[in-house]
């Protein structure tokens, strides 16, 4: 039996672990049943390690489901970037990581030779010289060292750290760093730059920050590669519901993040069908880069003429003269709920806003599929005087809701229920408990 | 391809190199045991790093300590520079030159600052652009960051926070009041939602009990240093536990219209438990919240309509109830135009 290894070899092995264990939470062993039940013993075990301060578990009969759960506007660093910070190393690795740092501290040039000399020397360690060669490769090629020719060889130096080449731009640069770890892609790596400087985010918090988000990274660095050289590339698909595979060929353009249901996109155009088609960054398993797309500025082109045009993520066979209109008047109390208004204002997209009488405002917008639009019109409940939208589906679907939610809130039949499922609550009864 | 091609997961930010690093450093300003190794190792890394990490450092596999010659089992660095601060990787200098073309880099710099910075990334490709993104649901009303004056308020708050020192501001309630007040800048939380960042401050209220004002940054008017510097660092999360709500709220969550998947990742920032349900074929979810946000958090469990349903506490199934019915009220024509 292999001993446990707290690190990993690749990271899209525990990608899928993490996302369950963090987002869903319920689930048991016996809900991991595409590996084997040791590969999720030692991907639990891992977590538990990781997360310490934030996992917990819960007992159910005979079941135990672990799950990690933690208020993002307390954290100062995204717990997940742990997970980033997992790869494992050798002990050659690890050791002239530390020694070649050492040793070139001093910013002086040294060949190779001289190098695994003074290791020999000054740390008693006996390295291979071609050993030495490739780790001082991989750094230049990382950007810590530069390598360049005098005469017939190769003097490697270390590239000094930036508070001591650029001291005026301390405490600005961390304090810049300290916050954007927190609030822009690819965060981790502002935490690694934090780890590298020893410090520590001291001032900056993030409210509605969608942690989840990380795991996505290195699917959204080959996305962002592929856009900036206008390239076609063939993704891997796992859909959220049905777990199935699609392999599809497009032509990535834009990102569209949702800061309210935590969903990453990419809004691509897909060869096959001749479309705008976005699709959700966690059911990306892989990328792969094919080749430059002569039409790339056709299809952006046809992205910003209908973008305006959608409320979300759902570009449709998009068509200006088939457009859905959607239009809802609100009822406020002029005097006392001015938010309302502001409410409809800042979320509202682009639609229109019109006082019909003192009191009662209509909202109109046109849209690619109004379906979209529904939870954000549901969020005005109490309030909604009329709805009306050109798609009778969706009109149908938002009275139906309405009814459905009388149905569950207002009928006696109901309010018993709830009663009873409070008070006899599956599993056990003894709630979590908040970190304070 | 134009950009570098350097890995996100790779060995050079791999945390027991960090842990390593800030056992050496320690071991190089005195002789360490190895109960003070196993310490360093807890306090820096993993649950079970220390498993991993303290065998191969003692045992020399890892060649940067060494052994004290007279005492037992104590233990020096081998290595003879500081390793902090320790220079970038190319990626993460990539990163912060795709932060500067982001609006709000500018606050934390000035334009000497920015000018210089630009001159030692001058040549790095950004990691992004960032017009490759787009917060299509972000609300429109974000703070004015490229404002001079915003700009400035920033850069002053920054200065105090760091200084410990506190700040005169002149500030513009919601309700249109005119606050004029000296207080002690602790914390800066930026909403991604709203684009706004608020100043969690402390003051000293009347009768001398210091009491946690939350400002909007956009709303003050006129912000000045002050000469009072405060030692004493202030636990903000305590304040803020005040705030939490007493009972969480509950909610049954069904799995039509792919609900759960949805709810799940909606309210993933939230501290949480789910609980699937036996009897149906649905999950319950109990959410920790903090009261200051639960209009808010209820307009968000209403977006989803009948596919969750609210089932305690009774305050807050109350707020939903009122809604239905009024609403109820207005698709049967009886409502009242307010």
């Amino acid at each position: 039996m292999s001993e446990f290894k707290e690190l990993i070899r690749q990271f899209d092995k525990i990608r899928s672990y993490v996302r369950d264990f963090y987002v869903y939470g319920f689930k048991t062993r016996d809900d991991f049943r595409e590996k084997s039940g040791r590969t999720y013993d030692n991907h639990r075990r891992r977590m538990e390690s990781w997360f310490s301060d934030y996992i917990r578990t819960d007992q159910n009969g005979h079941k135990k489901s672990v799950f990690l759960t933690l208020d993002s506007s307390r954290m100062a660093v995204n717990p997940l970037y742990q997970a980033w910070k997992s790869k494992t190393f050798t002990d050659n690795d690890i050791s002239l990581r530390f020694l070649l740092s050492d040793l070139l501290a001093d910013d002086r040039s040294r060949s190779l030779e001289t190098i695994a000399n003074e290791i020999q020397e000054r740390y008693h360690c006996f390295f291979d010289t071609q050993l030495i060669r490739r780790k001082l490769a991989f750094y230049e090629k990382e950007g810590l060292i530069t390598r360049k020719k005098e005469g017939k060889q190769h003097l490697y130096k270390r590239n000094s750290p930036l508070p001591f080449t650029h001291p005026h731009l301390f405490p600005a640069l961390w304090l810049a760093v300290s916050f954007f770890q927190g609030a822009a892609p690819f965060g981790f790596l502002g935490s690694t730059i934090l780890d590298f400087w020893d410090k520590k985010n001291l001032f900056f918090r993030f409210r509605s920050d969608y942690l989840i988000h990380t795991l996505e990274d290195e699917i959204l660095l080959s996305l962002l590669r592929a856009m900036e050289n206008k390239y076609q590339i063939r993704i891997t698909i796992k859909g959220t519901k049905s777990r199935h595979t699609n392999i599809l060929k497009v032509t990535p353009l834009k990102i569209l993040t949702s800061v309210h249901t935590g969903r990453r996109y990419v809004c691509a155009w897909q060869t096959s069908s001749q479309r705008l088609s976005s699709f959700r960054l966690d059911s990306i398993q892989n990328t792969e880069l094919l080749e430059r797309d002569p039409c790339y500025d056709t299809y952006m082109e046809a992205f910003s003429g209908a973008f305006p045009h959608v409320w979300g993520v759902t570009f449709g066979n998009f068509q200006r003269e088939a457009l859905e209109t959607v239009s809802m008047e609100i009822t406020l109390d002029e005097n006392e709920e001015d938010f309302i208004l502001t409410r409809l204002q800042r979320e509202g997209r682009g639609g229109s806003l019109k006082r019909l009488k003192p009191g009662l405002y209509q909202y109109t917008r046109l849209c690619t599929d109004s379906m979209e639009m529904l939870p954000w019109i549901r969020s005005y409940t109490g309030r909604i005087h009329s709805f009306h939208c050109s798609n009778p589906a969706v009109e149908k679907r938002f009275k139906d809701d309405m009814k459905r939610m009388e149905t569950l809130y207002l009928s006696s039949e109901s309010t018993a229920k709830e009663m009873h499922s409070l008070t006899h609550q599956s599993g056990k009864a003894v709630p979590l408990t908040p970190f304070t | 391809m134009k950009t570098n091609d350097n890995s996100l997961f790779s060995e050079l930010y791999t945390c027991y190199y960090q842990v390593v690093a800030h056992i050496l450093d320690e071991a190089a300003c005195h002789f360490l045991s190895r109960r003070q190794i196993e310490n360093l190792a807890r306090e820096h890394g993993c649950d079970e790093s220390i498993l991993s990490l303290v065998p191969p450092l003692l045992q020399g596999n890892w060649p940067f300590l060494k052994k004290h010659e007279s005492i037992l089992n104590t233990y020096t660095s081998a290595l003879k520079k500081p390793l902090f601060p320790q220079p970038l990787t190319r990626l993460q200098k990539s990163w912060l030159k795709a932060l500067m073309s982001d609006f709000r880099f500018q606050l934390f710099f000035t334009d000497s600052q920015l000018e210089e910075l630009k001159v030692a990334l001058s040549d790095i490709e950004p990691l992004y652009r960032t017009g490759d993104f787009s917060l299509f649901d972000q609300y429109e009303d974000h703070d004015p960051f490229s404002s001079v004056m915003y700009r400035s308020h920033m850069h002053t708050i920054l200065e105090a926070m760091v200084q410990k020192s506190s700040l005169s501001i002149s500030y513009l309630s919601q309700k249109g009041n005119l606050l004029n007040h000296i207080w002690l800048p602790c914390r800066l939380e930026y909403g991604q939602r709203d684009g706004k960042f608020r100043l969690y401050a402390v003051t000293e209220s009347k009768n001398g009990r210091k009491r946690m004002d939350v400002l909007n940054v956009a709303r003050i008017l006129s912000v000045k240093r002050t000469d009072n510097v405060f030692s004493s660092p202030v636990d903000v999360d305590s304040f803020l536990d005040h705030s939490l709500c007493k009972e969480p709220l509950i909610l049954e969550i069904s799995t039509q219209r792919n609900a759960l998947e949805r709810a799940m990742l909606h309210f993933s920032c939230y501290q949480k438990k789910v609980e699937r349900l036996k009897e149906s074929d649905s999950y319950r979810c109990t959410i920790y919240y903090d009261q200051r946000w639960e209009t808010e958090l209820l307009i968000q469990v209403l977006s989803f309509g009948p596919v969750i349903k609210v089932l305690g506490p009774e305050s807050f199934l109350m707020q939903m109830k009122k809604r239905i019915e009024n609403q109820a009220l207005l698709m049967n024509g009886k409502g009242v135009i307010l």
